[in-house]
């Protein structure tokens, strides 16, 4: 029988990342790879493989503990021998929940994934970013793999298998869920990032960030201290361990003391940038261009180089 | 109502050392409560002064894990537990299964509550997968909490969307760090929580069993970030016109 990979996300953008992660897991092990989808097809989700469609009273926005339950019914029957599952905040219970109904092993956050002698092999971060562990767990098992780690590929049209998973009971009820009031925040997607640190003196202040990431034409983000502490930006801004993790081409870091946890969050941006007044701070250390100066002055000086330069 | 509170006791990132090889020395080196952790058992006491009960600080680890007992503690807990073991470091399974059988031997309780993830590996896996080994709901990264003898509220802070949730007790939390600002401990509750009970669990005593396959380190290396580092200097107009040149050379803003 040959060997398959499962991979799922309730995000329809993650799923087709996660599809290609196990895309690739599945070419390297002459396996095939399937596109787990809960109630019925997203057509927006690409990658190669079959579909496997779990049908049964189940929406494409069921909740993680049903989305686990189907998925153990029907791999319990088909007996993967990987699924992905990508690591977003409901993902993790799904990948939870799946590891102990089937009582495999399961890895987390993972990224360059291999299979080497029977095992899933994996790199993943620790320690706010500042290591690298390579872990493995025997096969079968459930991994969740980390968001941003593989590109979506161009959406094949395959074949689509039904499995019935008959009725699941769930403890929890939604009451009702409302989108998030992130505006035009896409930090994911934003070549540039501005972001503003507790060198910020008031939240007004932020709105002169906010002209330089335009001219710029990127997006403002934001270290720990404003959005939860501070609560002057929307924590859809948070950049950093427990908030968003971005790569874009530059990142600005402005008046950001540079705390492990928020570098956990932008480390691999291309090029990073950072402007503070405490020459001491961490946040050079992880910058390709620092200057030791006041941002205050700093700001207004790059939006006039900037203006110049149209 | 009795919550329980799990607490990982961490390496400290910041005061982690990397040898000459570039391998994290974790032998040794300083161990604190999860940073997120005193989000966990801060939302457990304001529980308490709201419903009254008893929270009960559970933590996994070798002698030294006490540590983070007695800081939840001090911040206010009224009694540890502590499961004698060595936590699979980056073993979310093994942790789990010991926390599963640490709060059913300890129990019953009304509310499990953990941290969104510990500081140290963040996997966030731990508490759905305690969850579903005690058969319970889990409501994951919670902002809001609203208790009551019918049930748990939640308002979940997910990536895109905020999500009302609501689930009959006992039920398994995390919450995110946003929720509360965690209380410092005065001298005066960090001596007495010395003299608060702490209860020691062994292996033998939790009998865990259906324990999954293991997952194994094959190698810790440290990333270093490999940045130029380049200061610049000058008046504010130079420095920044030098930023955007340097930055025009990398390809960047070079529309």
């Amino acid at each position: 029988m040959k060997m398959s990979v499962w991979s799922f996300s309730e995000n329809a953008t993650v799923a087709a990342e996660i599809a290609s992660a196990a895309g690739s897991l599945a070419n390297s092990m002459q396996g095939e790879a399937v596109v787990v989808e809960m109630g019925n097809l997203r057509g927006d989700v690409s990658g190669p493989g079959k579909k496997l469609l779990l049908k049964g009273p189940l929406q494409a926005g069921a909740s993680p503990e049903a989305s686990a339950e189907a998925i153990h019914r029907a791999a319990k029957k088909l007996e993967p021998a990987i699924i992905l599952v990508g690591a977003t905040r409901n993902g993790r219970e799904v990948a939870s929940r799946l590891a102990v109904k089937m009582m495999t092993g399961c890895l987390a956050e993972a990224f360059h994934l291999s299979v080497e002698d029977g095992n899933l092999v994996a790199d993943r971060t620790a320690y706010a970013g500042k290591v690298v562990a390579r872990v493995s767990c025997p096969l079968p098992c459930v991994s969740t793999v980390r968001s941003g780690s593989y590109s979506r590929e161009e959406a094949v049209p395959g074949e689509v298998q039904e499995f019935e998973v008959g009725e699941i009971v769930v403890k929890t009820k939604t009451l009702k869920s409302s989108k998030k009031e992130s505006g035009t925040v896409n930090l994911k997607s934003a070549k540039v990032i501005v972001s503003a640190g507790r060198g910020v003196k008031k939240k007004e202040d932020l709105a002169m960030l906010d002209d330089l990431a335009r001219e710029m034409k990127g997006a403002l983000g934001c270290s720990r201290p404003l959005s939860s502490d501070l609560g002057w930006l929307p924590e859809e801004h948070h950049i950093g361990l427990t908030g968003v993790t971005v790569k874009p081409d530059l990142y600005l870091a402005i008046g950001i003391s540079g705390q492990l946890q928020h570098i956990a969050g932008m480390k691999d941006s291309k090029v990073v940038a950072a402007i503070n007044t405490d020459k001491e701070a961490p946040i050079f250390q992880a910058s390709d261009y620092g200057i030791v100066g006041d941002l205050y002055q700093l700001v207004p000086a790059l939006r006039r180089a900037l203006s110049a330069r149209r | 109502m009795r919550f329980a509170v799990c607490v990982k006791h961490v390496v400290d990132e910041s005061e982690l050392k990397i040898d000459s090889e570039g391998k994290p020395q974790l032998e040794g080196a300083l161990g604190r409560m999860g940073t997120f952790d005193k989000n966990a058992v801060e939302e457990a006491l304001r529980l308490r002064s709201a419903l009254g009960g008893e929270v009960v600080a559970i933590t996994i680890g070798k002698a030294e894990a006490r540590k983070s007992l007695k800081e939840a503690l001090a911040m206010g807990a009224d009694r540890g537990v502590h499961v004698l073991a060595e936590p699979g470091v980056l073993d979310p399974s093994k942790t789990s299964g010991l926390l599963a059988a640490a709060i059913a031997k300890t129990g019953p309780y009304d509310l499990v509550i953990c941290s969104e993830g510990s500081s140290d590996t963040y996997t966030g896996l731990v508490p759905p997968m305690v969850a579903e080994r005690l058969g319970l709901p889990y409501l994951g990264y919670a902002r809001k909490l609203e208790v009551a003898a019918q049930g748990v509220k939640a308002e979940l802070s997910l990536e895109e969307s905020l999500t009302s949730i609501e689930s009959p007790l006992p039920s398994v939390v995390s919450v995110v760090s946003e929720i509360n600002e965690p209380r410092y401990p005065t001298l005066i509750q960090i001596m007495q929580a010395s003299k608060k009970p702490i209860v020691e669990l062994s292996l033998e005593q939790l009998a865990v069993t259906g324990s999954s396959p293991p997952t194994t380190i094959l190698s810790m290396t440290a990333q270093s970030p490999k940045r130029k580092r380049v200061i610049i200097e000058g008046t504010p107009d130079e420095a920044a016109e030098k930023l955007l040149g340097a930055l025009e050379k990398e390809g960047i803003l070079s529309h």
